[in-house]
């Protein structure tokens, strides 16, 4: 009998649910498809536990409504898409930059400008980038199931408070829209955080002109280099003896441990590395690799290849670690990219990329 | 300090016998860095002394808006957010949904609150928030230069118009209170003050009481938007920005009370 | 990977094939096999047209999205049309033939089942329940499960939407599309 668990919930109401679970108590948003199940799902189960719930005007006013419940200390949700976190990078770099703990969902739709409805992965280096201004990073967890996006909603709060920054939960409009089986995480007790506002100046603060923003930013890079050594996270699978080894997450990461199974069960020699955390890049799962690896290849649902630029700076920097130059004939295996633009690539064509790599069709890009 | 600055210009007035030892209150006695003539130090001193005769100046949080009203920040002794630009009405707004017995007040100016946040600004007050706005109107962007904001009065000079505000191509100087009074039936309390002169200092200081009266009491969100001298980018000298702001700002921008607590006879002018 | 099955329900919107489909997806799992169900969203959703894809396995779906079906419901014209050639070689397709011509298959290596489910459904006195007559002809036609399966994962869907006002109407309906073919 099978050992199937849970019962069939939409990938965004399985978020929603999980985040109300986790403590959160305020959510601010506007409409966006294909993330506002999430938005909607709020808006009465807040209600249900006591909790605020605020229908925005904007993006803009959404996450700075986030900025002020968070700054209460209070456990707080929004979510969007694309433009619609174009819109909040404002509220992202003011969190980050007053060290406010806060979840922004991303349900990522493909296009550039207003974009489409289409399932994508688009926003990749906007996410891990940072992408307001200035000079700081969002822990950015990526889910490729609805089960793992509700446990990711669950830990996105924990980081995101453990380190006081802004965790970004990247998921796909595929899996925002998809059903399928969830046991949902156990209720918590909602927080209220010491640091937040009590109105009784309970916590000092100075002014923006009396700030040292030298001492300030050595402090943050010191936090970031700290989560990047202690936070990543992935899964991998028949990497260390694998000729090659594919990089990919969310939906189409999912589509590729399908692939590799497949290529595996035909006998060749593919492995893969899914990265859970696209910030910080899930450097170390390179370390188990093949060291005579031929090559990684990235799937990734995006027109450009984003992804495929922290493979390639992984793999440089993990060639350097070895001493190897490309004069000793060992230099960094090359990086292959296959951007599938949007939706979830069919194992087959995951399968005709590898069959392409192997056969001198596809160039590698780094 | 320079917040007693606006404390001293009353000793040279006639010695009365009785005059009260002026205690500056706790939750501002720090220095701030406005301009000499500057109407903000007067209106934080106001807003400072309700909430200390209310019984709030340790139940309070601010949401503070950008430009001018940013000094704040340094000079508060006070739970306190620096909003993004013109964002203190969102912010404001969930922070008195998840802090409802703190008294919530966003403190801005005119560029910040109708300009660039005109959205986040009538956004609150169309969806009755329970906190208290003060919009520092100076008819001008203070900080970054004397910019040319929403509410330049027809034909004023600034850095972005030289010439003058030219009123058929950059709209007419925006009247946020008469909107909200007009248009939102639920909102609380509504009016505009000035510090032109101490007794309009002191018919403000009964607006702000009254505003943070209608917070205190859940009546629903209360507004007063207070005319301020900007002698700076004015080119003017303090006095000399004081008269103008009654003969020249005033005239556009009417004093007085638009919209009464629900239990409060409306002011006779 | 006995038991796969990617099925597509199509058909226009308020003919209930998303309902269809999530029963299918419910049914598996009430049965213990994994079990996903997409849809397609959006402005593509509005002007009428709506399709799902369901797929479940005795082992985990790697891949939730339409690939290749082996199984194609169509309750309308323009759904037959759009999602003929994407059913695999040797698959089913099931058609409201109140609505769709059978005759307008140009396929000859699909299984054609023609089901007149509007008329079923107003000869069953449960005007609303074509979608389910189709759910039953579906389910037989994956051969996976029994009419006692089937029956009982419908039922606790509804049962869990406080729907079960309906059981009696739904199961015979579901009744007659399981025994339709």
């Amino acid at each position: 009998m099978s050992t199937v668990k849970g019962e069939m919930i939409k990938g965004n109401e399985a978020i929603a649910e999980a985040a109300i679970r986790a403590g959160a108590r305020f959510y601010a948003g506007y409409p966006i498809t294909p993330s506002s199940e999430i938005m909607e799902y709020m808006s009465w189960r807040l209600k249900e536990v006591g909790g605020a719930f605020v229908q925005a005007e904007s993006e803009i006013a959404g996450i700075n409504m986030i900025i002020g419940s968070a700054a209460c200390g209070v456990r707080s949700i929004t979510a969007s898409s694309g433009p619609g976190i174009s819109l909040k990078q404002e509220g992202m770099t003011t969190l980050s930059d007053e060290e406010l703990p806060a979840v922004v969902v991303n349900v990522v739709r493909y296009g550039n400008g207003i974009g489409t409805l289409l399932s994508a992965q688009c926003d990749y280096h906007r996410e891990t980038r940072g992408g307001g201004n200035g000079d700081y990073r969002c822990i950015v967890l990526c889910p490729a199931s609805v089960q793992e996006a509700a446990d990711l909603t669950v830990e996105a709060f924990d980081l995101a408070e453990k380190y006081r920054m802004v965790s970004v939960l990247m998921t796909e409009g595929a899996l925002g829209q998809m059903m399928e089986p969830c046991v949902l995480p156990e209720m918590q007790a909602p927080k209220r955080f010491e640091w937040g506002f009590d109105g009784k100046y309970t916590n000092k603060k100075i002014g923006i002109f009396d700030r040292d923003s030298m001492k300030e930013a050595v402090a943050l890079n010191a936090k970031y280099n700290k989560v990047k050594e202690t936070e990543q996270r992935w899964e991998a699978q028949h990497i260390e003896d694998a000729d090659y080894v594919f990089v990919a997450y969310g939906m189409p990461g999912r589509a590729t441990i399908g692939a590799v199974e497949q290529l595996r069960a035909e006998g060749h020699k593919v492995g893969y590395i899914r990265p859970i955390t696209a910030w910080p890049f899930p450097e170390k799962a390179f370390e188990q690799v093949n060291p005579d690896v031929k090559g990684y290849i990235s799937i990734e649902a995006n027109a450009t290849g984003q992804l495929v630029d922290d493979i390639a700076l992984t793999v440089m920097r993990q060639g350097k670690k070895k001493g190897s130059d490309c004069s000793g004939g060992s230099c960094p295996a090359p990086v292959y990219c296959n951007p599938h633009v949007y939706g979830v690539p069919s194992t087959k064509a995951i399968m005709e990329d590898y069959a392409k790599v192997l056969s001198g069709e596809m160039k590698e890009v780094y | 300090m320079a917040a007693n600055a606006n404390t001293n210009t009353n000793t040279s007035v006639k010695t009365k016998v009785n005059i009260k030892p002026r205690k500056v209150p706790a939750l501002i006695d720090r220095p701030m860095s406005f301009c000499p003539g500057c109407g903000h130090g007067i209106i934080i001193r106001l807003i400072a002394e309700c909430l200390e005769e209310l019984g709030q100046d340790d139940n309070v949080i601010f949401g503070i808006g950008v430009g001018c009203s940013s000094l704040l920040g340094g000079g508060l002794e006070t739970d306190r957010l620096h909003c993004s630009h013109g964002r203190a009405g969102a912010v404001c707004t969930a922070i008195k949904r998840v802090n409802p017995d703190n008294v919530v007040i966003s403190y801005q100016g005119d560029g910040d609150a109708y300009s660039i946040g005109i959205g986040e600004t009538t956004s609150a007050a169309y969806r009755n928030e329970r906190f208290t706005t003060f919009v520092v109107n100076n008819t001008n962007y203070g900080m970054t230069g004397g910019q040319m904001s929403n509410t330049t009065m027809p034909g004023q000079k600034t850095t972005t118009s030289p010439d003058g505000r030219d009123c058929t191509t950059t709209g007419m100087p925006l009247r946020f209170p008469e909107l909200v009074a007009s248009q939102f039936d639920a909102a609380a309390y509504v009016a505009r003050g000035s510090v032109s002169t101490p007794a309009n200092i002191n018919k403000t200081k009964t607006y702000i009481k009254k505003a943070l009266e209608a917070q205190l009491s859940g009546e629903g969100y209360s507004v007063v938007e207070i005319l301020s001298s900007c002698p700076t980018n004015w080119g003017m000298t303090a006095p000399d920005a004081m008269k103008h702001l009654d003969q020249a700002v005033t005239p556009h921008f009417p004093l007085g009370e638009f919209k009464t607590r629900a239990n409060e006879q409306r002011e006779v002018k | 990977m006995a038991a796969y099955k990617e099925i597509i329900f199509a058909g226009s919107g308020g003919q209930g094939v998303l309902t269809v489909g999530l029963l299918m997806a419910e049914m598996a799992l009430f049965k213990g096999l994994h079990a996903t169900w997409i849809p397609q969203y959006g402005s593509a959703m509005r002007g009428g047209t709506a399709n799902c894809t369901v797929k479940f396995s005795e082992s985990y779906i790697y891949n939730p999205s339409q690939e290749e079906a082996d199984l194609l419901l169509a309750m309308n014209e323009p759904s037959f049309q759009k999602f003929l050639p994407m059913v695999k070689e040797g698959g089913t397709i099931v058609i409201n033939s109140d609505l769709v011509d059978p005759a307008k298959c140009t396929r000859t290596d699909v299984k054609l089942i023609a089901v007149p489910c509007s008329s079923m459904a107003k000869e069953l006195g449960h005007m609303l329940g074509a979608n389910i007559i189709m759910a039953g002809v579906v389910v037989k036609a994956t051969g996976e499960f029994t009419e006692e399966e089937a029956l009982n994962g419908m039922n606790q869907v509804f049962r869990k939407k406080g729907k079960e006002k309906y059981e009696t109407l739904n199961s015979s309906a579901l009744r007659a599309g399981f025994g339709f073919i």
